[in-house]
């Protein structure tokens, strides 16, 4: 395999890990609400990705991949709600330890190295093109 | 091994410079036609290989099976091998023509 071709499948395996990091956004964001519904339950816990690098030994390269996801163990919010089914007997929720801001912001990050991986295949797949009409 | 298109840019160089250094093209290898023939067919083949593999990841992704990143870089992929072997198969026709052309 020549190397454009492989800068190419290494941005593709670039752009699987973000969206993989997309995909961990999304739901930390869309459960920025969800409580437990019992007292004592512990509402949604943040999820995170990391990434590693790792040797591809067909590919002859080293490309990201998606190590594990982790849990976030930074503390839960507490919210004052008697009524609650899941409120103690002080009238505290515990609510989730997602902070939408810091989620946008990871999701335009990940948006981010998607968009520059998805130049890299645009600019190995013009060159070859461009090196194959030479012949023309 | 996949067909690259430096690979093939190499072969056709090597072709090129065996007809320019005047030395005879062995017309026939073990009865199947000639080198350039032969070279057509393998690349060709090759070629062949990559667009049947991305129509199995198309319909994988059709199925909800596969990554569209896999679908987007095996169809580029098979698109390229096509392309250069069609650009270097009009490549030698035409140089065929030439020589075809020639006043004796």
């Amino acid at each position: 395999m020549d190397d454009l071709s492989k800068s190419s499948a290494i941005a593709s395996a670039g752009m699987k890990a973000q969206s993989k990091r997309i995909r961990v956004t999304s739901e930390n964001l869309a459960n920025a609400n969800s409580l437990s519904n019992m007292p004592g339950g512990e509402p949604y816990r943040r999820k995170l990705v990391t990434f590693r690098n790792l040797v591809d030994q067909e590919l002859d390269a080293v490309k990201p991949v998606v190590r594990r996801m982790t849990e976030d163990m930074s503390p839960f919010g507490r919210k004052y709600d008697p009524g609650h089914p899941a409120a103690d007997e002080n009238g505290y929720i515990m609510t989730p330890n997602v902070n939408p801001l810091v989620e946008l912001m990871d999701l335009r990050e990940a948006e981010r190295s998607y968009e520059a991986n998805m130049n890299v295949i645009q600019v190995s797949k013009q060159l070859t093109s461009k090196t194959v009409d030479l012949l023309r | 091994m996949a067909v690259s298109f430096t690979n093939a840019i190499n072969a056709y160089n090597s072709a090129a410079r065996s007809v320019a250094e005047g030395r005879p093209e062995p017309a026939v290898e073990s009865g199947q036609g000639s080198a350039f023939a032969s070279l057509v067919k393998d690349s060709l083949r090759e070629a062949r290989d990559l667009g049947l593999k991305s129509e199995e990841v198309q319909m994988k992704a059709i199925n909800g099976q596969a990554d569209m990143r896999d679908v987007v870089m095996a169809v580029a992929n098979a698109e390229m091998a096509l392309d250069t072997v069609v650009t270097i198969r009009d490549r030698v026709v035409s140089a065929y023509q030439e020589i075809l052309k020639m006043p004796i």
